[in-house]
């Protein structure tokens, strides 16, 4: 297994994704214990769209992927904030019908396998490109959690009470749906647009189960997708699957150890 | 005198219904006002609007910069996994301002020593009681050393001593110059400070 280390391609995936994976998972924590669960699926299906759009187009991916994910990214919180109830419909609406739309733009147009690599995620996929893309995300995904970090946890626990210390809660919320969109769309190369909400928000979720204390559970959550990350990957390799695949399988995996461990020890 | 709340002729609207009608409220420094009415009367409309949370349909607010408010009833989920110093340490946030002070971390020591919950620092918010849980939230509130505060009832689900202990925490912002409104349905209450304001609110209008 340690020989695949030396391939370019490996590589590039390995430190990729496990920076996309780490910088997932740490935001996941946000949307998990705000309810935004189904963001990053929502999202995922936009950014499918667009790519398909951009594939269309003949114009690099990210071009048009990002700055109409961090769009969506922003209207959906927008909506599950002001009308409670109306989040996952949103969120349904905007992923189903965003996904039509990639399909249809797919099959009329020349029906790249770009798309597809999108679709289901692959690591032959990963250029050097989205490598530096991946380093510098990490950077200012990591950057952003820790000067906003305090803030963050305010905004996470009680967005009223933020406001009433006069903050300006739409600004962090902008700020948290810009840095889901850019995690999201830098995913969806590895994992696939498909799979990429898992890695959002299955280590949050196990992460949960062992922390005490939401600092813990940022940090756990990271380390847990990094794990998860990386065995996923080896899974992938191992069995001939597509990474997002193993990915979520392992993370898949941990969580239910970690729920029967728990209950074990009850 | 710098007034900490002058608020004129507001008019609250939800959907469309009037829910406070022309009332108006100045309150200077270390002055104690009581908002008492029956259910549904508008007093916790009125005061998550002085909280900022509403907006008015239409009058004039001015407030103090420094405004702590505590709510009837705490918006986050109980499972929320958060000790209980890091939620008082919330109230030391203002904007502009991203990290926390050595100042900031000993007024919230002060503060949870005021309210007697010291002991509960390190303690999940989850595993916490009704009472303690509010005396988390005041101590939030009064570690933000705020020149308005906002309490809408309070003294719900605390005993005697946490009462009384809330009343003296009061009664040392008040001297320090600090305006109090609070929400209230116990008359009790009123007998904590004497020398107090009552407004009573009936269907949005001051009585």
């Amino acid at each position: 297994m340690l020989e695949l280390l030396k391939y370019p391609f490996v590589q590039r995936a390995l430190i990729a994704g496990s920076l996309i994976s780490f910088c997932a998972a740490v935001l996941g924590v946000i949307l998990v214990l705000k309810h935004y669960s189904l963001i990053g699926h929502g999202l995922s299906e936009i950014g499918f769209a667009s790519l398909s759009i951009a594939s269309a187009l003949n114009i690099p991916a990210v071009v048009i992927a990002t700055p109409s994910v961090i769009a969506a990214s922003f209207v959906i919180m927008f909506v599950s904030q002001r009308y409670k109830t109306a989040g996952d419909i949103a969120i349904a609406i905007a992923s189903s019908a965003a996904l039509a739309l990639g399909i249809i733009i797919s099959s009329l147009g020349s029906a790249s396998s770009g798309t597809s690599s999108y679709l289901f995620g692959s690591v032959l996929a990963v250029s050097e490109g989205d490598l530096i893309f991946s380093v510098v995300l990490s950077l200012i995904v990591l950057g952003a959690f820790i000067i906003f970090y305090d803030r963050f946890f305010l905004i996470t626990y009680s967005e009223d009470y933020a406001r009433s210390l006069g903050i300006n809660t739409a600004l962090y919320q902008l700020i948290i749906s810009i840095l889901t969109a850019l995690v999201v769309v830098s995913g969806m190369r590895i994992t696939g647009t498909l799979l990429i909400s898992g890695v959002i928000i299955l280590p949050a979720v196990t992460a949960g189960s062992l922390a005490s204390g939401f600092k813990s559970l940022v940090i756990l959550s990271g380390l847990v997708s990094l794990i998860a990350f990386i065995a996923g990957l080896m899974i992938s390799f191992a069995f001939n699957i597509p990474a997002g695949a193993g990915v979520i399988g392992a993370n898949t995996l941990i969580l239910i150890l970690v729920k029967i461990l728990k209950l074990k020890i009850k | 005198m710098d007034l900490r709340l002058n608020l004129q002729n507001a008019v609250i609207k939800y959907e469309e219904k009037i829910i406070i009608d022309g009332v108006s409220i100045t309150a200077g420094p270390g002055e104690m006002i009581f908002i008492t009415g029956a259910n549904g009367s508008g007093k916790s409309t009125l005061i998550k609007t002085i909280a900022g949370l509403l907006p008015l349909a239409s009058g004039k607010i001015e407030r103090a910069k420094k405004i702590s408010y505590v709510p009837q009833v705490e918006e986050a989920d109980r499972n929320f996994p958060a000790r209980v110093k890091e939620i008082v340490m919330t109230g030391r946030q203002r904007p502009g301002k991203l990290f926390y002070t050595q100042r900031d971390k000993e007024l919230v020591r002060d503060s949870m020593r005021e309210l007697e919950i010291e002991d509960l620092s390190e303690h999940e918010l989850k595993i916490l009681s009704g009472g303690q849980l509010r005396r988390v939230m005041l101590a939030r509130a009064l570690c933000g050393l705020p020149d308005l505060l906002l309490l809408d009832e309070p003294c719900a689900g605390l005993d005697v001593e946490s009462h009384k202990i809330l009343f003296e925490a009061l009664k040392k912002n008040l001297a320090r110059g600090c305006a109090i409104l609070m929400v209230t349905h116990d008359d009790s209450d009123l007998a904590g400070i004497t020398s107090s304001r009552v407004i009573n609110i009936s269907n949005g209008r001051i009585l």
